[in-house]
């Protein structure tokens, strides 16, 4: 045993709670450390599925396992390595709608994600929770590391403030398996560090490392004194009205009519009157909702509508709960629907 | 001289991982206008850092003979 954590350090360890944010390369080097070191509670955070390109730098994953989530497949190779660990498997895309609930959960919060707007996101969601970030990234043969917001300590905006940049991720750019090892191990050591409290946090400093030739730079940041992040600023950026429904008219939407651009879903069953068939049209029971989502497209328009308009509205909430982008409710429902389309439509 | 390192997506812009320059009095934000001229750095986002420390673009500041100054983009794979 390492005297410098001893059973003290074993216990911290067994309390801290991390959430991993991303489950790729850099996420299936530092999971089998931090479970195998006795982390109490690990979450991960994937939506994306195990793709036969992923397989040379995502080493926890299985040939047999193609096509199943990352993050449970994540879960079971944890469970496997060290039964103590409670794992939670997140198969939802992190957004800004619910970062900062997922945050609060957890002790730290390790970036592992391929995607700048993303690492922004946990940036700022790290600084309404006030919760250390552990970021690592990689561009081909370089990697860089760092731990943002560590005791008020500078952050990921600190460093890179224009927000607009663009930088490509590992499938785009092209990636050995090992440097995403690399930094991966370097991350999952400073998240070790920090629960047991020994040695020197990398706050203030990023880390570049080049596998090419092994140098190794370390670069000192300020904390930048112009941000500012709370919850306010952060539902303003990030555009959360937390569980507003945008409500229509029918008679706003009247033109939409067999429109194949939006949809007019229909959650009532399917023997209730005023029977309402657009060109457009779907009906799903609210009850199968959830089991049938998938007939639904996420980035359409989506008009929603039941009898009165107190079903669709559950739908509609649990649509964007979903990340549903375009959700709509139809004020008044199929009612109002039927007797506006006699008005205008019957001579 | 002063010795320019370039790291991730400006490396590849530059085909180089370093250079040197022959030391002339210039300021840091002239050194960085002529190197975006040579190179046309054009959407590329980076941070800069001179000796080791990352300081504002905007620094008034006019480089020494043994400066090192790095080009730091940040980088996005995982």
């Amino acid at each position: 045993m390492l005297t410098e954590i001893g059973d003290k350090g074993q216990l911290k360890l067994s309390k801290a709670k991390v959430l991993i944010v991303g489950a790729g390369g850099l996420g299936a080097a530092i999971l089998p450390y931090l479970a195998g070191a006795g982390v109490g509670e690990i979450g991960i955070v994937d939506h994306d599925c195990i793709e036969i390109s992923n397989l040379h730098r995502q080493v926890i994953y299985k040939s047999s396992a193609l096509g199943k989530y990352k993050a449970e497949e994540a879960k079971s190779m944890i469970s496997e390595l060290n039964p103590s660990v409670k794992v939670n498997a997140i198969t939802e895309k992190l957004s800004g709608k619910n970062a900062i609930t997922l945050f609060e959960k957890y002790t730290i919060i390790v970036d592992a994600t391929d995607n700048i707007s993303i690492k922004y996101l946990i940036n700022d969601a790290c600084l309404v929770t006030n919760k250390p970030m552990v970021y690592g990234s990689v561009f081909r043969f370089q990697g860089q590391v760092s731990v943002f917001n560590y005791q008020n300590g500078p952050t990921y905006r600190c460093l890179y403030p224009d927000e607009k940049s663009t930088a490509t991720n590992c499938e785009d750019a092209g990636v050995i398996g090992t440097s995403v090892g690399i930094i991966g191990m370097l991350q999952a050591n400073e998240v070790i560090k920090m629960i047991v409290e020994t040695g020197t946090v990398l706050t203030g400093k990023i880390v570049v490392y080049n596998i090419l030739n092994n140098e190794q730079q370390k670069y000192d940041f300020d904390k930048s004194d112009v941000l500012l992040m709370n919850k306010e600023i952060f539902d303003k950026k990030y555009g959360i009205e937390e569980n507003q429904i945008e409500e229509v008219n029918f008679e706003s939407v009247l033109d939409e009519i067999n429109d194949v651009e939006v949809l007019f879903l229909d959650v009532r069953n399917e023997v209730e009157f005023p029977k309402i068939n657009f060109k457009n049209g779907i009906q799903i029971p609210l009850m199968n909702l959830e089991n049938e989502m998938e007939k639904l497209d996420k980035s359409q328009t989506i008009y929603v509508f039941c009898q009165s308009g107190i079903r669709s509205k559950i739908a509609a909430q649990l649509l964007q709960k979903h990340q549903f982008k375009n959700i709509k409710n139809i004020v008044g429902g199929a009612f109002a629907m039927k007797q506006l389309l006699q008005e205008k439509f019957t001579i | 001289m002063i010795e320019i390192k370039y790291f991730g997506a400006v490396a590849e812009k530059t085909k180089c991982e370093f250079e040197k320059i022959p030391f002339s009095e210039v300021s840091l934000q002239e050194l960085l206008q002529d190197l975006d001229e040579k190179y046309q750095f054009e959407s590329l986002s980076f941070s800069v850092a001179i000796n080791q420390k990352i300081v504002p673009k905007a620094t008034q500041y006019i480089l020494q003979t043994t400066d090192i100054v790095a080009l730091l983009p940040p980088f996005a794979g995982g």
